[in-house]
């Protein structure tokens, strides 16, 4: 029994170490490489740990390619998106969690469809809408277009969220003269905010993250966003890796800090709230 | 669900049932209800009607019926890409499930420390922009300075340097490891909430019974999680058969149109070759799975919330 117990332990630590390797190795392999001097980057044998560490690839990241602006725009656009995004969820959540009103089934399927429609099929049509409003090439196109994939997204986890808050508080406070305007605002939403605060991460996620509408959508240099900047910094097969690699850690890091922040709510995303197990 | 019937007071009654919850619960919804109306299901009718018209980027549309579809059914390439994006699917989808499932059993084990830490660290690739795990791997799968090369001849599997890129192959393999790399932790964490409902007293007893630990996972663990485990491999795989970043920024659909699938053979078709009306074409003709895929998806999750 003792023997089975010791094979047990380190079967399981063995699968994690495993585990762990092949998923933080990229990662450290991107932070060595950003402060990874030119002349280590290409050795027969790789430098595990850069031998003169450099920060010669932030400079030109910054300088050369200009990734300020980049983060600038990706964050105006994110920012925009999710405040709005969650204004729009939060209510038609409360609907879809609260009231009882004729097509909520169908709107809750409408939502879970609207959610999985993949970007492919709707790059196209939303491109030539985008064009015909005269808005391509600018910020607004994507502050226009990101809300199809972060509303349906953040209803979604909202309507589970908000289920989960004993309807009884609503009733007190409507019993005690609050109207339902005032009962959703006073008293669900301040409830709601570990939910609201999860859904606002996700939500500045995905649009911090998104390339493929961006690239469609964005043609001037002055309002690319963050990830276009990056994929242009190889040029048919000229690789400037070491910026590239600068260029996706300060990419990063904005992400692991809001993970960092809301570390203890980011768990299994659609599926928690869904599904009963 | 419903607070219908705790409360006494007709007053309050009124705010939960009848004519004025209809109309309280569409003002809610009409922002978002419009939006998605104007930015999903208009730009979707579209895109079909598209298809049964010869546009290009700048001249004006003409009917021209099923002769998009017929164009890509005689398509060599299209074919191809039919069959590249199965492979490319079934492939990335059975080892996210598998590996998901190894991660979340792993996570969920008694004897693990630090499991919340341990939790972030896995869960990091699906976090990180999709671009900087792209480009990770690109890199880490160069010829020049490669530590993938280097690692794997380290170890003695290889004895030269490989282009990961340059067979068919291979490119395959490698588009499905990144694949695989960056969507595992969504599997995973989703099986693990699945797992954390888990009644404990049936293992105990059924290892009073004498069922060893696999027993265990077939017998208890795997019917109380298959839920989960349906529902999270129907959404990965709509994402993996959609999926585009990862192909166009690793090989472009190459060599050889090896790696093309629908979505950069669209993208091709639509923006590089400029036929509008061909690339939406193909889109529509993913549709159907993609509905009967959602389908299944939202009869799944809405059997608890549509109560």
């Amino acid at each position: 029994m003792k023997t089975k117990k010791i094979i047990g332990y380190i079967g399981l630590y063995f699968l994690l170490a495993v585990m762990l390797l092949i998923t933080l190795f990229p990662i450290y392999w991107v932070l060595v490489t950003a402060i990874k001097p030119n002349a280590e980057m290409y050795n027969i044998i790789p430098n595990f740990w850069p031998e003169n560490p450099t920060f010669a690839h932030l400079s030109t990241l910054f300088g050369k390619y200009k990734f300020a602006a980049g983060i600038k725009n990706s964050l105006i656009v994110s920012i925009v998106v999710s405040a709005v995004t969650i204004v729009f969820s939060f209510l038609a959540a409360y609907a879809l969690a609260r009231l009882k009103f004729r097509g909520r089934g169908g709107v809750l399927r409408g939502i879970l469809y609207a959610y999985l429609v993949p970007k492919a099929v709707l790059f196209i049509p939303l491109y030539m809408m985008v064009s015909s409003l005269g808005i391509a090439n600018t910020l607004g196109s994507l502050i226009l277009i990101y809300p199809t994939f972060t509303i349906p997204y953040a209803t979604w986890m909202l309507v589970s969220y908000l289920k989960s808050i004993p309807v009884s508080l609503e009733e007190a406070a409507i019993i005690d003269g609050c109207n339902r305007w005032q009962s959703m605002l006073k008293i669900v939403l301040p409830l709601s905010m570990p939910g609201v605060v999860s859904t606002l991460i996700i939500s500045f996620t995905l649009c911090w993250n998104e390339y493929l509408y961006a690239m469609v959508m964005i043609h001037d240099k002055a309002a690319k966003t963050m990830p276009l900047l990056l994929s242009e910094m190889i040029v048919g097969d000229v690789f400037a890796w070491g910026p590239l690699m600068a260029g996706a850690a300060v990419a990063s890091i904005p992400i692991l800090i809001l993970y960092l922040f809301g570390s203890s709510k980011m768990v299994g995303g659609l599926t928690t709230g869904g599904v009963k197990g | 669900m419903f607070p219908i019937k705790l409360i006494a007071s007709k007053k309050t009654k009124s705010y939960f049932l009848g004519k004025n919850q209809n109309k309280f619960a569409y003002t809610l919804l009409a922002p978002t209800l419009i939006f998605l109306a104007l930015l999903m299901i208009y730009p979707l009718c579209w895109t079909v009607g598209m298809s049964f018209t010869d546009k290009r980027v700048g001249l004006d549309a003409t009917f021209n019926g099923l002769a998009n579809y017929i164009t890509l059914l005689k398509d060599p390439i299209f074919l191809k890409t039919i069959v590249n994006t199965l492979i490319y699917t079934a492939c990335a989808v059975v080892l996210k499930i598998v590996l998901g499932m190894v991660m979340a059993l792993v996570l969920n084990s008694k004897r693990l420390r630090a499991r919340s830490l341990m939790r972030s660290l896995l869960y990091l690739p699906w976090a990180l922009p999709t671009l900087v795990s792209i480009y990770a791997w690109k890199w880490m799968f160069s010829d020049v300075g490669g530590a993938i090369n280097f690692i794997l001849q380290k170890l003695g599997f290889i004895n030269q340097q490989i282009g990961w890129f340059s067979t068919v192959t291979l490119a395959m393999i490698s588009v499905v490891i990144v694949n695989v790399w960056r969507g595992t932790p969504f599997l995973g964490i989703s099986i693990l909430s699945g797992l954390q409902t888990v009644n404990q007293d049936m293992y105990e007893a059924a290892s009073i019974d004498g069922a060893n630990a696999w027993r265990q996972f077939w017998s208890i663990t795997l019917p109380q999680v298959k839920n989960v485990v349906l529902l999270a491999s129907i959404i990965t795989t709509i994402w993996t058969l959609n999926d585009f970043e990862i192909i166009w920024l690793l090989t472009r659909g190459g060599p050889d149109n090896g790696t093309q699938v629908f979505s950069t053979l669209s993208y091709t078709y639509g923006f590089l070759n400029r036929d509008l009306g061909l690339s939406v074409a193909i889109s529509v003709f993913t549709l159907p799975v993609l509905i009967f895929l959602v389908g299944i998806a939202a009869k799944k999750s809405m059997s608890d919330s549509a109560e």
